[in-house]
């Protein structure tokens, strides 16, 4: 709160006497006042901005509780509820009011001053711990960025490229690749929902997928990180779909499973496109699942793209976001920029849920020298 | 949303409208807890009327379908929208959670 302007509260109440008191006491703590003695002329002030309003239940043109409501729509004003009767309180605080606080009449002015003090220093609080939880959530935001790969492996012959947009500050998606003896790894998953809750799960699941990596055949490296992410889905009643990949580089090939994700393009360097199916349901969604690995080869201009659900929302259908994504790709000058053109494929559109892309492009041959 | 619960001779049917997403689903997922609590253990999720749903909405599902079997019941679901049916169908999770045309149709003879 800054203490060089004077803080504005507004006396909204008929009797004149006790209005007068009110101000009295109000000018004294070192506000600015204004006052009202209908709940008409009451939202005039209110539209004027203030800090704190005194607002008396019964107004001879309307109820306090409408009044406090109608306040509600726009200001954020402490609102302190004063009544002609104790009794009055207890059913007032059962109700959503959106009064902060409540005083009965007669009040001492030692009361109403130190409810007012209460209220400031509450308020003073909360900003504080909003701004700390802000803080806390932009760290929370870097140190998931942190966890994305960088932006190239400098696989010989392939060109890659990947984009992650948070619908919130943190999101339930990631994308992962590290190199491995004869190529890489990919990950891409969406852990349910968005937001922090789903950010914590989708760190997890990148850590347990990379610890499976030294195992040499995809099947049993995956079925063991399924099981060991299975207890703790569970326990937080999510699951995440997941689209997990080994690529050969020298030929091509591509041994992937996938978990519930089915959002894997196949675009060929001829224009067809082909949408991986699924491998089975979600990891963790049903228990005692297994996955078998399916293969695909990747030729020469061959590209796969991966991507989140988010993006699919813009569209009626798979077949429609499929065709869409394809032409975006086969439109663009390189693999990175094809990535960003996914990825914005979104803009301007009501997208609720994080958007993620990743883009492997198998570089076409090279014309043979005369 | 409202999720209205109707007692039928063989089942009970849950219906709601609109979208199924983070803030919907754990209305869904405390509905059905509560019939299953009251020993309503066959559902029939009517979602004739629900034109979205996401990952939340199916995780109260796949939620709500763990609630009935472990109480010896099971959740069936009917009248599935397009929107919906893609969802399953993408996740793999019409294999364990079929859609069925009808709610009548949904328990059939069993």
């Amino acid at each position: 709160m800054d203490n060089q302007t004077p803080r504005r509260a507004l006396v909204l109440e008929d009797d004149e006497d006790i209005r007068g008191l009110l101000v009295q006491i109000l000018t004294m703590e070192g506000f600015e006042v204004l006052e009202a003695g209908t709940a008409k002329q009451g939202m005039e002030a209110v539209r004027q901005g203030v800090d704190l309003i005194t607002l008396d239940l019964n107004l001879p043109d309307g109820d306090g509780i409408d009044v406090c409501r109608e306040i509600r729509l726009v200001s954020d004003a402490y609102v302190l509820m004063i009544t002609a009767r104790t009794e009055e309180i207890q059913r007032l605080t059962g109700l959503e009011t959106g009064a902060d606080d409540y005083l009965s009449k007669p009040f001492s002015p030692r009361e109403l001053v130190a409810r007012i003090n209460s209220l400031f220093r509450r308020q003073k609080s909360q900003t504080d711990s909003d701004a700390a939880s802000r803080d806390e959530l932009d760290r929370a935001s870097m140190v998931q960025k942190s966890l994305l790969p960088g932006q190239t492996l400098g696989l010989p012959g392939y060109e890659m490229a990947g984009r992650f947009q948070p619908s919130r500050a943190v999101g339930g998606d990631f994308y992962d690749w590290y190199a491995a003896p004869h190529g890489l790894h990919l990950t891409v998953a969406d852990a349910m929902g968005k937001g922090m809750g789903a950010a914590l799960i989708a760190a997890t699941v990148r850590a347990v997928m990379r610890s499976a990596s030294a195992e040499p055949n995809l099947d049993t490296a995956f079925a063991a990180a399924s099981r060991a992410l299975e207890s703790d889905l569970e326990q937080s009643g999510s699951f995440v779909t997941a689209f997990h990949a080994r690529l050969h580089a020298d030929d091509g090939t591509l041994k992937y499973i996938d978990a519930g994700h089915g959002l894997a393009l196949h675009i060929k360097a001829n224009g067809n496109n082909v949408r991986l199916p699924s491998c089975g349901p979600p990891i963790g969604a049903w228990p005692g699942q297994s996955w078998a690995t399916a293969n695909v080869s990747l030729e020469p201009g061959d590209t796969l793209a991966v991507v989140s659900d988010g993006l699919l929302d813009i569209f009626d259908d798979v077949d429609e976001f499929s065709e869409a994504v394809a032409t975006v790709i086969e439109d663009s000058a390189s693999t990175r920029a094809a990535c960003d053109a996914v990825a914005s494929m979104t803009n301007g559109a009501a997208v609720s849920d994080d958007v993620t892309v990743v883009l492997i492009s198998r570089n076409r041959r090279e014309p043979l020298s005369a | 949303m409202q999720f209205s619960i109707e007692q039928r001779e063989r089942y009970t049917e849950v219906s709601g409208k609109g979208r199924l997403n983070m803030v919907t689903a754990p209305l869904l997922r405390e509905v059905v807890a509560q019939a299953v609590g009251d020993g309503r253990t066959r559902i029939v999720l009517n979602l004739g009327e629900i034109i979205f749903m996401d990952s939340s909405g199916l995780g109260a599902l796949i939620g709500c379908l763990k609630v009935a079997r472990q109480a010896g019941g099971d959740l069936r679901i009917a009248c599935v929208q397009p929107q919906v049916k893609m969802v399953l169908e993408l996740t793999s999770m019409h294999r364990v959670l079929a859609p069925h045309p009808t709610v009548e149709e949904a328990f059939g003879n069993d």
